[in-house]
């Protein structure tokens, strides 16, 4: 306890500061009152988004609104993670591990699709920019040039902090015939199970706040993974280029907030024609599903067998049970709510890395919000204007 | 030449000397403590406000009193211990020393941590300066009242061997 006051207490105090300054009821009904996305550049500067927001030139776009958000995220956590000590260094670190992940398979699957372009640089930097700036590392532009995965493992990945998590994928099959899709899941479920692993190691409480964190994280992407691929396997639309059309957005993490959109884009899509016995392969291996639930979830083919199979954990019968009395929320509705409850219970606990993890959970949480709204605002669909998931 | 005796015995200055030596240790031990903790602090943050520097070198100097403090009673306490020096003397000596010693530790830790979160904060947001220097009066009060014990206790003799 004391040793996590004496190293990083300046740094938790910082965050929760900042934590108090994320935006309030009474924003979010400012913001949903707006006539115009450049009236919430009027609002937002009331806020803690006023240094990012100020230099911002009129009109504004939704995409600049996202960017700007993104921004704010970025410093806040250069802020955290430049002075920080062990451990703190390392947990940080391992945030912004899912985002690297997000980043390689982002250029992976561009260079797949389009090779052999007429301006190789210009469209390098024109990815990059795509990319999250949270998970960038050292060798990213030389990914661009990569003609398969494998290359791209041996050039580049070999060196960068993901190198265990490609380890562990290559182990079971060939990177080359995959699917760029398995590759990002198999990826990010080796890095939930090592992320859970170094929690524990930090002991309490943050084991105890993080795992909850974590398996919550872990059995939603099994039951995203099982409805997506229902999903995917009745549209059987190629989706590979839908996705990323849509991820126009830098902050491409953002899942989609696009009201017209029938299907969001979800960086956690399996492919379309993924076999039910591959399933098992990404479903990540610990949380409250794990193991029953996990062979439940693979032979699932409808609602009803998704229901039977996540019956034995009440949180999760809770939150299906919630979205069939609302149908207007998607499952994704509820499970952002339930992760919302989740991050501000991490911030009671004292003495817990959690609350850094939860910070910026919340924050992205945020961004999706005003983005949400900024879209609902533009397009004139202001009957949606008010689904989103507010972190208060 | 005297004899040694059950209340003198050879041994006795053992005890004052470990007195003297306590003392200087420990306070300095948390002399450096508070020092290196807070000077990092004011190193990290005065890379980006430099105007700040020398008002964020007061814990630092807060840090090096703990020091002096236990030179003081070193030296009070080494010019005490002589020939014909009871077992009485020596253990008084002995407590005067530990009890300054790991006073003047405790307050260059407390010194320390806040002296690094409070430099770092104060750059962030300039209010702070003065509970910053609240907390670390207080702490450095501790070192105080270590050193009155040890006052206090250095002036108890009883020599009669």
């Amino acid at each position: 306890m004391t040793s996590f006051v004496a190293n990083h207490g300046y740094l938790d105090g910082l965050l929760r500061g900042y934590r108090s300054g994320l935006l309030t009821a009474a924003d979010y009904a400012n913001l949903t009152q707006c006539e115009t996305v450049d009236d919430m550049k009027v609002h937002l500067m009331n806020t803690d988004y006023a240094n990012v927001f100020q230099d911002l030139p009129s009109p504004l776009t939704t995409q600049s609104i996202a960017e700007a958000c993104t921004r704010k995220m970025v410093e806040d956590f250069q802020s955290l993670r430049q002075p920080a000590l062990e451990p703190l260094a390392k947990f940080l670190d391992y945030i912004t591990y899912g985002y690297m992940i997000d980043n390689i398979v982002l250029i992976l699957s561009e260079t797949l699709h389009e090779r052999g372009t007429e301006n190789p640089a210009g469209d390098t930097q024109a990815l990059l920019d795509r990319c999250h700036p949270l998970g960038l590392f050292e060798g990213i532009t030389a990914l661009c040039v990569a003609q398969t995965p494998a290359e791209l493992y041996h050039l580049v990945l070999v060196n960068s902090p993901l190198a265990k998590y490609f380890l562990a994928t290559l182990s079971m099959e060939n990177l080359d015939e995959m699917h760029v899709e398995v590759i990002r899941n198999l990826l990010y479920k080796e890095y939930l199970k090592d992320f859970f692993r170094f929690c524990q190691q930090l002991g309490e409480p943050t084991s105890e706040s993080m795992g909850d964190i974590l398996k919550f994280e872990a059995d939603r992407r099994s039951i995203n993974i099982t409805v997506n691929s229902w999903r995917m396997q009745a549209l059987s639309k190629p989706w590979g280029h839908q996705s990323i059309q849509l991820t126009r957005f830098r902050a491409s993490h953002l899942l989609g907030v696009c009201p017209v959109q029938p299907t969001r884009p979800d960086r956690r899509l399996p492919p379309p024609s993924l076999p039910q016995d591959d399933r098992q392969r990404i479903y990540p291996t610990f949380g409250e599903l794990w193991p029953e639930g996990t062979s439940k979830l693979q032979d699932a083919v409808d609602m009803d067998g998704l229901r039977a199979a996540v019956d034995s954990v009440e949180a999760y019968r809770d939150v299906l049970q919630q979205q069939n009395e609302n149908p207007d929320k998607t499952i994704e509705d509820c499970f952002f709510e339930k992760e919302v409850q989740n991050c501000l219970l991490a911030f009671e606990s004292h003495y817990s890395y959690g609350a850094f993890y939860a910070y910026f959970r919340l924050k992205e949480q945020e961004t999706r919000n005003i983005v949400w709204i900024a879209e609902c605002i533009a397009q004139n669909k202001r009957d949606r204007i008010n689904h989103f998931t507010p972190t208060i | 030449m005297t004899f040694p005796s059950d209340l003198c015995p050879p041994s006795a200055p053992f005890f004052g000397f470990m007195g003297c030596a306590c003392a200087i240790i420990f306070a300095n031990l948390g002399s450096s403590y508070g020092t290196a903790k807070a000077g990092v602090g004011v190193c990290a943050m005065g890379v980006l406000h430099p105007q700040l520097v020398m008002k964020s070198t007061i814990p630092t100097i807060m840090a090096g009193i703990l020091g002096i403090y236990g030179l003081i009673v070193a030296v009070l306490l080494s010019g005490m211990i002589g020939q014909e020096y009871s077992l009485f003397n020596g253990f008084a000596h002995l407590a005067s020393g530990l009890s300054t010693g790991f006073s003047a530790l405790a307050a260059g830790i407390c010194i320390g941590i806040v002296g690094d979160a409070g430099v770092r904060a104060n750059a962030r947001q300039q209010k702070l300066f003065v509970g910053m220097l609240l907390i670390l009066i207080f702490g450095e009060a501790l070192a105080l009242y270590g050193l009155i014990v040890s006052l206090i206790l250095s002036g108890k003799n009883n020599s009669t061997c």
